[in-house]
């Protein structure tokens, strides 16, 4: 070995790569992420403002776009509370009692992950579409699902079903069963004790889950293209108001709508990187371990 | 949880809500998901195996369901390897702008998937920023102008862009883990640093790799609003399977519908059955690590 190897060992850590390679690694991530990430952000709002501020306005002005971007509020505010209770309740159950069938519980949980939210809305079709028995009389009594509200909230449901759930899962697993044991021989009521002792607990993880489930639930397109009939004005959500704007050579519309659920998708960001730096010891064991 | 040769089906414990907690979720686990998945699976075994199979066997859907898993494929194994790239940057390398990077791997889950589907295609289209680019480069080198929107090609981008985050978010946490003292083990015993690698932590991160892997793929399979912007849809050629559903359900075709939902749904999970068994067969060779 000559004297000009050995020099270079000796300053480099054994645990580390050559300064070029570094540097070689680092370029490629970021050269990936501003081709892959940051080029369509950008093009969102370029496109969105390519006739000026005005021209955007106007576009989120119109009864579309309005009653798009209602529809798409209605819809979160009523599955993503929903999604949370079912997360609480299926985590309090999965962590708090032992039973057989638990790992195929959690499997059937995750199961909405591994469908194509087209074959989700397919799903609703076939189980509640007006030319079924159980839909049939729901629509003969005034309360159709399919190409509907209720159709929409329960696909939106069904492709966030696991967020709130997965999250709280491994927390509560972590933080075991103890707390909740002392509460009880202490004389809490059962409610006393989710309230004052496991909610504190959980109460980012679940702020967490909500946070994911609200994104995918305000920007679900797949499923909801499915069942919803995309009836313009009734169930037409933003998404689904998004490519009929497309479809229509109504760019400017069109990305306008986009840029308000990009900013929205940002601001889910920015919430969910400060929870992780704040809150990370209270978040679910998947990230971190 | 101490597991006892025969424990009852659901043990004595004197944790509060039972009732409560089980029904809450076993009610919506069977409105939500399971009464959906049950009706497309009755709607299929009513039409019978060989009406599907009739279906099926033409090549149309052939060619939907070859393109959909083999570019599913592609761009997973894409993910993949710039997947566990990214994650050890993120993870071992300290540059300015890391954080700002490490939050942009997460947009894909955030961004609304329609919203994808018009970014990707106003950059690639012809027209469009990176398209001019592609069709200049082509021009110049081959004298005909590269298309990428449109093409096979852009729906390998749209699906590499949704299945970003899986294998970046899986290997990450692992690579933070591992022990600096087995690296420097290693190279006290002589090993190159490529080798470290090779044979000390790759072994390590791999389950976490195929994991993400898996993730990517079943994503990327079922994906359909960053698709059908970016495919142009041309049958045999850019049709992807979710958006033969689509078309047989706006034919009124529930039958037709039913069966290549159905034969999606068959194809990922021997598809994830595969992967789980490779995980399986690794961690046997390489020990539980």
């Amino acid at each position: 070995m000559s004297d000009t190897t050995l020099s270079r060992i000796r300053f480099r850590s054994a645990t580390d790569e050559r300064l070029w390679v570094k540097v070689v690694l680092i370029a490629i991530a970021v050269f990936g992420i501003v081709i892959l990430v940051f080029a369509p952000l950008i093009v969102v709002f370029a496109e969105a403002l390519a006739r000026g501020w005005q021209a955007a306005l106007n576009a989120l002005g119109t009864r579309d776009a309005q009653s798009a971007i209602r529809l798409t509020l209605l819809i979160a505010a009523i599955s993503v509370p929903l999604t949370a209770v079912f997360g609480i309740a299926a985590a309090w159950f999965i962590t708090k009692f032992d039973f057989r069938g638990k790992a195929f519980l959690i499997t059937l949980i995750d199961l909405p992950f591994s469908i194509s939210p087209v074959v989700a809305g397919l799903c609703f079709v076939l189980a509640f579409g007006a030319n079924t028995a159980v839909g049939g009389w729901l629509v003969a009594h005034g309360f159709p699902i399919v190409f509907a509200l209720p159709g929409i909230v329960m696909a939106t449901m069904f492709v966030t079903f696991p967020f709130v759930a997965r999250e709280l899962i491994p927390v509560m697993v972590e933080q075991g069963r103890a707390e909740e044991e002392a509460a009880l021989t202490l004389g809490a009521s059962g409610w006393r004790v989710f309230f004052t002792v496991t909610l504190p607990n959980i109460r980012w993880a679940l702020l967490y889950g909500v946070l994911l489930c609200n994104a995918r639930a305000m920007g679900e397109f797949g499923a909801v293209a499915v069942v919803s009939g995309k009836i313009r004005g009734q169930t037409a959500t933003m998404p689904i108001t998004i490519e009929m704007m497309y479809n229509e050579y109504l760019s400017v519309a069109a990305f306008s709508l986009a840029a308000v659920l990009t900013a929205l998708a940002l601001l889910t960001l920015l919430l969910k990187t400060l929870l992780e730096l704040r809150f990370a010891d209270q978040l679910a064991a998947t990230r971190r371990h | 949880m101490a597991s006892t040769p025969r424990k009852p089906l659901i043990q004595r414990s004197p944790m509060p809500g039972l009732g409560l907690s089980m029904g809450i979720t076993i009610a919506m686990l069977s409105i939500v998901v399971l009464i959906p998945i049950g009706a497309l699976l009755t709607r299929g075994a009513l039409f019978g195996p060989e009406n599907m199979w009739g279906v099926i066997n033409r090549d149309r859907v052939w060619a939907a369901l070859y393109l959909s898993f083999r570019l599913s494929f592609l761009a997973a194994v894409f993910n993949l390897v710039f997947g566990v790239l990214l994650a050890w940057v993120l993870a071992r390398y300290r540059f300015p702008g890391r954080r700002l990077l490490d939050a942009a791997v997460d947009l894909p889950f955030a961004l609304p998937t329609a919203v994808a589907g018009i970014a990707l295609t106003a950059l690639y289209a012809p027209n469009g920023l990176f398209g001019q680019y592609a069709r200049d480069i082509g021009l110049a080198l081959t004298g005909t102008g590269w298309k990428i929107a449109y093409t096979q090609w852009g729906i390998f981008i749209a699906l590499v862009f949704v299945g970003l985050p899986f294998v970046t978010r899986t290997v990450q946490p692992v690579i933070e883990e591992v022990e600096r003292e087995v690296e420097e083990a290693s190279a006290t015993l002589g090993a190159s640093r490529l080798y470290t690698l090779r044979r000390v932590i790759w072994p390590t991160l791999a389950p976490a790799a195929l994991t993400g892997f898996a993730l990517a793929l079943a994503r990327a399979v079922g994906e359909y609003g960053s698709v059908i912007f970016i495919a142009g849809n041309i049958p045999m050629r850019t049709e992807i399977a979710p958006l033969l559903i689509v078309i047989q359900l706006e034919e009124f075709n529930y039958d037709g519908a039913a069966a290549i939902g159905i034969a999606m749904l068959v194809i990922s999970f021997v598809a994830l059955l595969a992967i789980n068994l490779i995980h399986i067969w690794s961690r046997r060779r390489i020990g539980n690590v």
